[in-house]
């Protein structure tokens, strides 16, 4: 009669808890302790069931993990002295990235350059810059895969200036995310005064020293160089956007140029969206409870101002 | 921190002068105008004790910087200006930008300071983004170069937020500092796997608050704590409360105390940030 089948007996390794360590390329330090709190109550209770993947780190000779993280973490929360582990061959470094962004779900409140420097690293290796199958690959959302993409297009000092140890000086990838659109524009890029790296000195400075509101002036920015545009002013634009480039004391509003048929179309949708504001506000949805012509109406008219919003990257709550 | 002249010390010609050439070469000129503005904003009572402050900053020229990088240097093990002695890849990156700096001001210095500025050592300084392309490996060693640790929170927030995963293959990894506060070597060496080199260490005497600064009575203590509150509400013992009188040429930590480096409308320190 054949042996009954144990865990050691198809591979897995009692693996003492201590000799484990974090996989480095996880970024993902940070675990919401609610989820870990069920996961610690279910292992006091039955134990680890799913053993973890783990790999010997011949340059580091020591355990690494691969998947399982949280239950390792629990475990030694628990006092738990060796956990259930398959050993797997040591991943490449490409294979070892690839898994951690499958397994980790990036999270706003990080730090994005440090993703960014993997990506860039994993770009390399695969020979692959698009972003719908990076995206693919990394488990990364597309819009997370331009961003990065975008601040590894700046120079290696600015890359830097995101990864300060110090939170009071670290730049935030933000910044140079705004920033992006405005230095990569067609029309600034010709201006002949236009040097990227000097510009995005500038700005910071100006960002630093309070000229600039938020960063989303620069979205502020993009709409004054696209009307411009349009109005046939590039030169004008070329000369304001020098001097506020030059000169921090001068205000947004500088860039401002705008054409009369621009400006009286701003004040129609206004004028249009404040008498509609307060038709609506002042409305007594029941009394037109059966009119179903009205409410499609004002459902497509909820989708386009959704879209419209979505394309100058306004977050609708 | 230095002994200051005994109490009751005038505050003469001489003393000032004293001053003026211990602090040359502060980003913002220290001149005897300066000095006695500053001094002016303590009670008559109370400039004995400001006077003694002065006399007990330890203040860090670019030059002490160059000989503390260059003796740490030469004691980190495995190290050497040839590259067939050396063991492993080495890496130079600076660890934090100096406030104001727009560049890697420390990294520079500790370049000069070692003779290492020839092109051939060019490959040596990377950037901090340069850190993952690197693959370097256990047997690699990774230098970060610094002026100051008072806390330890930097470096700890640090490894923890992104150089623990730009170094995934954990290479030797030293981080070098001219002066670093005993209690942030501790945590550093206890929350990262940065083994500190500091050519300056303060141990509690230094921290002018504590029961061990006995340059200080506990009245002096007081009076000084109640200009530092003026100062700096939120950290009148300065940041981290280490309480250090400690200044470098190129800047002042906020871990000194405020009443050295506040920039505020009721009290303005001698050494502005």
């Amino acid at each position: 009669m054949p042996k009954a089948l144990t865990p050691g007996s198809v591979g897995v390794k009692a693996i003492p808890t201590k000799d484990l360590e974090p996989n480095p390329h996880n970024p993902r330090r940070l675990f919401d302790p609610l989820p870990l709190d069920t996961l610690r109550e279910s292992i006091q209770k039955v134990g680890i069931l799913v053993p973890l993947t783990v790999y010997w780190a011949k340059s580091r000779k020591t355990w690494i993990i691969l998947d399982g993280q949280r239950r390792w973490i629990c475990a030694k929360d628990l006092g738990l002295r060796s956990v259930p582990a398959n050993e797997v061959a040591e991943p490449t470094i490409v294979q070892n990235i690839v898994t951690m962004f499958q397994i980790h779900k990036l999270r706003e409140d990080w730090e994005l350059m440090p993703t960014a420097l993997t990506l860039d690293v994993l770009m390399d290796a695969l020979e692959e810059r698009r972003d719908g199958k990076l995206a693919e690959l990394t488990g990364l959302d597309r819009a997370v895969v331009a961003r990065c993409k975008k601040l590894l297009s700046f120079p290696k000092k600015y890359q830097d200036m995101m990864l300060d140890p110090d939170p009071r000086k670290r730049v935030k990838a933000d910044f140079f995310i705004e920033l992006y659109p405005v230095i990569h524009d067609r029309a600034v890029t010709k201006m002949e005064w236009f040097k990227p790296d000097s510009f995005t000195s500038k700005m910071l400075k100006r960002y630093n020293d309070g000229g600039l509101k938020s960063v989303t002036d620069f979205r502020k920015v993009k709409q004054y160089i696209n009307t411009a545009v349009k109005a046939g002013k590039v030169k004008v634009m070329g000369s304001r956007l020098e001097e506020f480039a030059d000169e921090p004391r001068l205000p947004l509003e500088h860039l401002a140029i705008q054409s009369a048929v621009l400006s009286a179309r701003i004040r129609e949708i206004t004028q249009a969206a404040t008498k509609m504001e307060t038709l609506l506000r002042n409305l007594v949805a029941m009394d037109f409870y059966a009119e179903e012509d009205l409410w499609r109406r004002l459902e497509r008219l909820m989708q386009l101002i959704r879209v419209r919003l979505g394309e100058v990257e306004r977050r609708v709550k | 921190m230095r002994q200051p002249r005994p109490r009751g010390t005038q505050i003469d010609a001489t003393r000032l002068g004293r001053w003026i050439e211990h602090f040359a070469g502060y980003r913002t000129h220290v001149s005897q105008m300066r000095i006695n503005q500053w001094l002016e904003q303590f009670e008559e009572d109370h400039r004995d004790a400001a006077a003694r402050i002065l006399d007990a900053v330890e203040f860090y020229r670019e030059d002490h910087l160059t000989d503390a990088y260059r003796s740490v240097l030469g004691r980190l093990p495995g190290w050497s200006r040839k590259a067939t002695e050396r063991e492993g890849r080495w890496r130079f990156v600076a660890f934090s930008r100096g406030a104001g700096e727009s560049g890697d001001r420390m990294l520079h210095v500790f370049r000069t300071a070692n003779r290492l500025s020839g092109s051939r050592f060019d490959s040596l300084f990377i950037h901090r983004s340069d850190l993952l392309r690197e693959k370097l490996k256990a047997e690699d060693t990774v230098v970060f170069v610094d002026d100051f640790a008072g806390t330890g929170d930097q470096a700890v927030a640090a490894w923890d937020e992104s150089l623990s995963e730009l170094l995934p293959d954990r290479p030797r990894m030293f981080l070098v500092l001219v002066v670093a506060v005993d209690r942030a070597m501790t945590r550093i060496g206890n929350d990262t796997p940065f083994n500190v080199k500091a050519f300056r260490r303060l141990g509690r005497q230094h921290n002018l608050f504590t029961p061990q600064c006995v340059y200080f009575s506990s009245n002096e203590k007081g009076r000084i704590l109640e200009y530092c509150n003026q100062a700096d509400g939120v950290a009148p013992r300065g940041y981290g409360d280490c309480g250090v009188l400690l200044v470098f040429a190129h800047r002042c930590p906020d871990n000194s105390i405020p009443v050295l480096h506040s920039r505020g409308p009721v009290f303005r320190g001698l050494f502005p940030r």
